[in-house]
């Protein structure tokens, strides 16, 4: 695949472990470009939106952050969703101004005990760039995972 | 069809060739010669141009707190250029608010410097040393919480305040190849002057957390500078509120081994919370520290206890303990340690209560 400079540029980035431990793109030795593609298009065969998925995300992070970290029930009671945050800021990988709290929420089913973990770089990712991670990064969301998880009607 | 092709592949070459010689003209021919670094209009530091400010400084031996090591992601290295900076980068406008950018605040890792250079920095910034030391103890104070010894090497005594940090730098190791200084408050005792501890908590995928807790041992070199913060107990009489989680234990050890050494009879309620029970440590510690210090309670609080562990404490989030135990904070002062989320929560309790934001004391490093 023929890259531009700046898709080069992007993908030294994301490989190197400049702004987190290992790097975004884990053992995945795809493009970073083919790994958005294929994920969105994987979430859309699901029936989710990259719009209501960045909305539910958003939705649980916001009812966890103010429990601190504990465990709390969302309203269905099938989901135990957790929200902590650590000193320090995560820094978006593509060339733009963003920073973001390093902050990890952890959402768990409570029957099958399957869990998604993201932080709200991911939700930006996911948000502003289509990107879920390559395969084997810390952070990296399987989309018919957290699909399954959170939109549990749609499965 | 061949004309179209030639003419692309020397339009190409000529644009990657005047590329290059742009590259190796930035590296080999430009040349910015000495230049001086002024400081607070007081000291003059000669340095060779083309570097970046921070890295001018650190060759220097000034140091400024950084924790990305230079490459403009964390925000840290803040100071005021006066003259000499060049203009603003697109790389520095998302850590700098509209003011500091308007009181001629940069990041002094994207400040090249070019020309002679007048800079502004607090002045205890001249206190700060680069230590050599040793990892002589790791204790494990929880499950994802260690306590580390560094016994000081190069030069073998430090000077601190209570509540302020060090910068531990983190070197590369397997499966990271980047260099990091990481801000940890500073759990000894202040009269002990030969070593430091830190308390560490394990933040996941963390690059210095993960070496601390994956690969540094007894007996391994380290490279440690500081200290480095405002964050202190004030020199009043107030009644204190000590508000703290996870590793924020770290700075109150240091502020009440103060305490203890000066007897004092100041008054200090100290709320530590935790999720579990797990959570929680150095019981013995606060106990004794309880003992030694007459106007000291440490409480510590499970916001969601085992069941069947025999839990007597305060639960809930420590804020709704500190709610619980006061009516009114407007005589008292407030300080915080732990995660940004907490110290929000508490800040908007302590106000609630009474206590104007003058008396809050926090130290988020971010």
């Amino acid at each position: 695949m023929k890259q531009s400079p700046r898709e080069k540029k992007l993908e030294e980035m994301l490989r190197s472990g400049k702004l987190v431990a290992g790097g975004f793109m884990g053992t995945d030795t795809r493009h970073p470009i083919e790994v958005i593609e294929q994920d969105v298009i994987e979430l859309e065969n699901l029936g989710v939106t990259t719009h209501q998925l960045v909305k539910r995300m958003e939705e649980l992070t916001a009812m966890a952050k103010p429990r601190l970290g504990s465990w709390i029930d969302d309203p269905s009671g099938k989901l135990r969703i957790k929200s902590e945050d650590f000193k320090g800021v995560l820094v978006c990988p593509w060339p733009h101004p963003g920073h973001y709290e390093k902050r990890i929420t952890t959402v768990q089913h409570r029957e099958t005990g399957k869990q998604v973990v993201w932080t709200d770089l991911n939700i930006h990712m996911i948000a502003d760039h289509g990107f879920f991670e390559g395969r084997g990064a810390f952070f990296r969301i399987e989309p018919v995972e957290i699909v399954e998880l959170l939109f549990e009607d749609l499965t | 069809m061949i004309d179209f092709l030639l003419t692309v592949i020397i339009v190409s070459s000529i644009s990657a060739g005047l590329a290059l010689l742009l590259v190796l003209c930035g590296k080999y021919v430009v040349n910015y010669g000495p230049c001086k670094i002024t400081i607070n209009d007081d000291r003059e530091l000669d340095t060779e141009g083309g570097k970046s400010l921070l890295a001018g400084l650190v060759e220097q031996k000034v140091f400024i707190p950084s924790a990305c090591g230079g490459r403009g992601t964390c925000g840290f290295c803040k100071c005021k250029v006066l003259d000499g900076g060049g203009p603003l980068l697109p790389t520095e406008t998302p850590f700098l608010t509209k003011e500091e950018q308007e009181d001629n605040m940069r990041l002094s890792c994207q400040v090249k410097i070019r020309e002679d250079i007048k800079i502004e920095i607090p002045e205890e910034l001249f206190n700060v040393r680069e230590f050599q030391a040793v990892c002589s103890e790791i204790e494990d104070l929880t499950y994802d919480m260690k306590r580390f010894r560094f016994e000081l090497k190069e030069p073998s005594e430090v000077k601190f305040t209570a509540g302020q940090y060090m910068q531990l730098f983190c070197p590369k190791y397997k499966g990271n190849k980047e260099e990091v200084y990481r801000a940890y408050s500073i759990a000894s005792d202040p009269k002990e002057n030969n070593y430091i501890d830190l308390i560490i908590r394990r933040v996941p995928n963390g690059i210095c957390t993960t070496w601390c807790f994956d690969f540094l041992k007894q007996g391994d070199s380290v490279k440690l500078n500081g200290p480095y913060g405002e964050f202190r107990m004030s020199d009043t009489e107030a009644p204190m509120v000590f508000v703290a989680g996870g590793s924020g234990m770290a700075p109150f050890v240091s502020i009440l081994s103060q305490m203890r050494n000066t007897d004092s009879k100041r008054k200090a309620k100290y709320f530590y919370g935790g999720n579990t029970t797990k959570d929680l440590c150095m019981a013995e510690e606060m106990k004794a520290f309880e003992e030694a210090l007459e106007g000291f309670e440490f409480i510590p609080v499970v916001a969601n206890p085992e069941e069947g562990n025999g839990w007597d404490g305060e639960t809930g989030l420590v804020t709704e303990a500190v709610q619980r135990n006061y009516d009114d904070l407007s005589e008292h002062e407030g300080y915080l340690c732990g995660s940004p989320g907490m110290i929000d929560a508490a800040v908007k309790v302590f106000k609630e209560l009474g206590m104007t934001e003058d008396k809050v004391y926090y130290d988020k490093f971010a």
